[in-house]
């Protein structure tokens, strides 16, 4: 097993290192101007040299995405779970959820900068509608998992609704809301990133659309690297909690 | 894989248009584009206009508009070869792409004068240059930002001295008391506080006031079409002129073209912004000139400001960079107003 | 109430009674909504730089009907181009990982960072390898709708009972059988839940792509109207967008029912 999954590592790393050999190559090569592709070692230098801008940057963006994130996954799971508690609004809540999700969260963009401004709120906002939405429909998911006989089992023993959410459904959804909150990661990046584009004081997109206007192409780049290590750390941190829980739970 | 596979194909695109593009262009009209700075709007009438009547084609130019977006440089996309004429930035963006040795060439100047200005309400704590000391002042980090301090510099004051942020898309902000002083075009962002504030409450400082000039809207080609194909960009100039002077003589036939590219528009707005333009494009060289012409003063000063700005990093050989000859070379009946 | 179709899962076996009870119901409740609208913004005195009257954004569709018609039909060509190339892409990937391990291990990782990347920044790129097509705006669509489902595809393939496919084998199935009999239908469920998750992806993609300079669109208008400050303009492309946004959904969800009730019943 082990050793499968250290090949399976050598695997990843090949293929990263052929990446980055093919990128530099081609970039050197047929020596492009840094506008149309620059060197992969020349993006990864840039980034070195303007570590301190690209890492108070990515603090800011990382901080709006942190935010948005929580208040999102709060939101997103306290509805789902509120709707178990009363089933007679569901129909309603998710008819309406999933009209005001089936709009792309960018299509409201224009209007949450007008209404918050751009400042850090309208990303913490675009954010938590983005993932607010994820958990809420894998929440819904997971509670719903529940076998029926176990409901009737439990009912049967006296438990009440609040004991059957805490005792048997929540637990039956951990691993989909768990799952939820991986994917919501990189998205929750993503948003915050695309917002600060379109107006902002300071952040990764900020960075990106400054270095776009001044033809900086290098630091376009880096500024992509650092956001891409960024988010994959967010994943990777929220993955390994997903992986004690579980493991807890499992024991 | 995907980028990899993509980045070949472009490459062997520009491989195989490169020779397409110095092949005979007599005959069969030249597929040209240009590429504004923005999307459609009254600020681009003359190019709407002159393609809708034909200017372009009678030109031998199969010219495609192009509009921008906010993640757009003109720049970039012109000296990739992606487009062969651009409505750029500014005087600053061909500054900085000289700088960072894209090779572009400004033929125009559209905006002969700086085409913003600061604004502050009448009844505000800020009744001159002298007030901004201390003040909340929101502007754009795209240029807006040198000129700003370049005025205060006049004045003695010290950037750090006044409290510069970067300018909200929406001007609500300064309509509701929470910013000093806003940046603002004459074409629009000026136009929408007039209209919710009222004009006669209002006090703007100018740059040219202060003896600043940042002329702006640059029309841009790469060195190699401008080399290779000089008959070309004399058809773009010619036809481009003759559709602005068409669109200044017929403001409302000129919106009408717009509006029916970019329907959703306000027309009075576009009617306003027509009218503005109009002014900041027939103000200063273009008096004498004509349309599109370069003033080699206000570009020299424009340069200082910005290597002052470190926005360059070293000084750009402007005669290059800036190349009236394409101009220069139109009969004088096709360059007058 | 409505709540309960919602709730239960109800047989299939529903009469044309109750689908006529449902639109009615849906119908019912848009009118309602229309109605809060409109009459709150009156009662409170909401300022229409925050929201509009409803009748106010209708009259701005209905004014320049052709514009928001024309931005709905081509975002949503963008949209259909990207997602079905999207999904087919990512099944396909998925059936090819599922067999090649190796390869899996090589490129799975690097599609996972090729997800973090903001596409908005590669706005010049994209233009200079794509033009100003609508291709441009497609692939847009697609970079974001193919990976989730390369991901639930090969959930899907992965837990199909290995003494499904020993069975098969042994009654002498080729490879290419068991995908096509076997394989596919059985992770069409999973695939699914992606597809629909692609669905919006790939409105997203198209919307972010119509930025790097175009002409029609929902995303041009969305753009136009935030940078004119035209609230009522805003609130027009979001309308319309929601009804590109909710029907694209409804006819992947209407095609999940259709193919996975056909796929469960094998």
């Amino acid at each position: 097993m082990t050793a499968q999954r250290s090949l399976a590592v050598q695997r990843g790393i090949l293929g990263a290192l052929l990446m980055i050999g093919l990128w530099e190559g081609i970039a050197r090569g047929f020596s492009l101007p840094a506008y149309v592709l620059p060197a992969m070692s020349d993006v990864l230098l840039g980034t070195w040299n303007k570590r301190a801008m690209l890492a108070e940057a990515a603090s800011y963006t990382l901080s709006e995405a942190l935010l948005g994130y929580a208040l999102g996954a709060l939101l997103g799971i306290g509805l789902a779970v509120a709707l178990t508690l009363l089933p007679r609004a569901r129909g309603f809540v998710v008819t309406a959820v999933t009209a005001v999700n089936s709009v792309p969260v960018v299509a409201y963009s224009p209007l949450i900068l007008l209404w918050f401004g751009i400042g850090i709120a309208s990303k913490v906002v675009m954010v938590a509608l983005a993932v607010s939405f994820t958990l809420f429909l894998s929440t819904l998911a997971g509670l719903d998992r529940v076998d029926r006989r176990s409901i009737d089992l439990m009912r049967s023993f006296g438990a009440g609704r609040l004991a059957l959410l805490w005792r048997l459904r929540l637990p039956t959804a951990l691993p989909l809301i768990l799952a939820g909150l991986r994917v919501s990661t990189v998205r929750s990046v993503i948003v915050a990133i695309v917002t600060e584009m379109l107006g902002a004081y300071g952040g990764l997109g900020w960075v990106i659309y400054q270095a776009v206007l001044q033809i900086n192409f290098v630091q376009v780049w880096s500024a992509i690297v650092v956001a891409s290590a960024a988010s994959i750390l967010f994943f990777g941190l929220v993955g390994l909690a997903e992986r004690r829980l579980l493991f807890w739970r499992n024991a | 894989m995907l980028k990899r596979r993509h980045l070949l194909a472009a490459l062997a695109a520009i491989a195989l248009t490169a020779p397409a593009l110095a092949g005979p262009a007599a005959a069969e009209p030249a597929k040209v584009s240009l590429r504004l700075k923005w999307l459609p709007q009254a600020q681009f009438a003359g190019f709407y206009v002159a393609a809708q009547k034909g200017y372009y084609k009678a030109e031998g130019l199969d010219l495609t508009i192009n509009p921008g977006g906010p993640n757009l440089l003109a720049e970039n996309l012109v000296a990739t070869g992606a487009d062969t004429f651009g409505l750029s930035g500014g005087s600053d963006s061909v500054m900085a792409a000289r700088d960072k040795g894209l090779p572009v060439v400004c033929i125009g100047v559209s905006h002969q004068v700086t085409p913003f200005v600061f604004v502050t309400r009448k009844d505000g704590p800020v009744k001159t240059l002298a007030d901004f000391k201390g003040r909340t002042v929101t502007t754009w980090f795209t240029g807006a930002n040198h000129v700003l301090n370049a005025i205060l510099a006049k004045e003695g004051i010290r950037p750090d001295e006044v409290k510069i942020q970067p300018q909200q898309v929406s001007v609500t902000p300064f309509v509701d008391g929470a910013v000093d002083v806003a940046t603002a075009t004459y074409y629009n962002e000026l136009y929408a506080i007039q209209s919710r504030m009222g004009k006669e409450n209002l006090r703007t400082f100018v740059a040219e006031d202060y003896g600043v000039t940042f002329p702006r809207d640059t029309l841009i080609v790469s060195e190699t079409v401008l080399k290779e194909k000089p008959e070309l960009v004399k058809g773009f100039l010619r036809a481009s002129i003759r559709g602005w002077r068409n669109a200044f003589a017929d403001p409302k036939g000129a919106v009408d073209t717009v509006m029916a590219i970019a329907p959703t528009l306000d027309r009075a707005h576009q009617e306003f912004m027509l009218a503005e333009v109009k002014r900041l494009m027939t103000a200063g060289a273009a008096k004498e000139k004509g349309l599109f012409a370069i003033d080699p003063e206000a570009i020299a000063k424009a340069h200082d400001l910005l290597l002052q700005a470190k926005v360059i990093g070293k000084p750009v050989d402007l005669k290059a960079a800036f190349d009236s000859r394409s101009l220069d070379a139109l009969s004088s009946a096709d360059r007058q107003l | 109430m409505s709540a309960a179709p919602a709730l239960s899962a109800s047989p299939p076996a529903a009469g044309s009674g109750r689908l006529a009870r449902r639109i009615g119901g849906r119908v019912a409740g848009l009118l309602v909504v229309a109605l809060a609208w409109e009459g709150l913004v009156l009662l409170l005195g909401i300022r229409p730089f925050y929201l509009p009257r409803l009748s106010a954004v209708l009259a701005a569709i209905l004014a320049t009907p052709g514009a928001y018609a024309a931005g709905f039909l081509r975002t949503f060509a963008e949209t259909l181009v990207g997602f079905v190339t999207g999904g087919a892409f990512g099944v396909a990937v998925a059936v090819a990982f599922l067999r090649l391990r190796s390869l899996r291990e090589m490129v799975f990782p690097l599609f996972v960072v090729s997800q973090t990347i903001p596409v908005i920044a590669f706005g010049a790129l994209v233009v200079l390898w794509f033009g100003n097509t609508l291709i441009a705006k497609a692939v847009i669509a697609f970079y974001l709708t193919f990976f989730p489902v390369t991901v639930n595809a090969l959930i899907g393939l992965e837990s199909v009972d290995p003494r499904q496919i020993a069975l098969m084998r042994s009654f002498g199935a080729s490879p290419r059988q068991i995908l096509l009999r076997l394989q596919l239908p059985s992770a069409l469920p999973q695939t699914f839940v992606a597809l629909r998750l692609a669905a919006s992806l790939s409105l997203v993609g198209a919307i972010v792509g119509e930025w790097f300079g175009d002409t029609t669109g929902l995303g041009v208008l969305l753009l136009q109207a935030m940078y004119t400050e035209n609230v009522v303009a805003i609130w027009a492309a979001l309308l319309v967008s929601a009804l590109l946004g909710t029907g694209f959904y409804a006819a992947v969800a209407f095609l999940e029912r259709r193919l996975v009730f056909w796929g469960a019943e094998q």
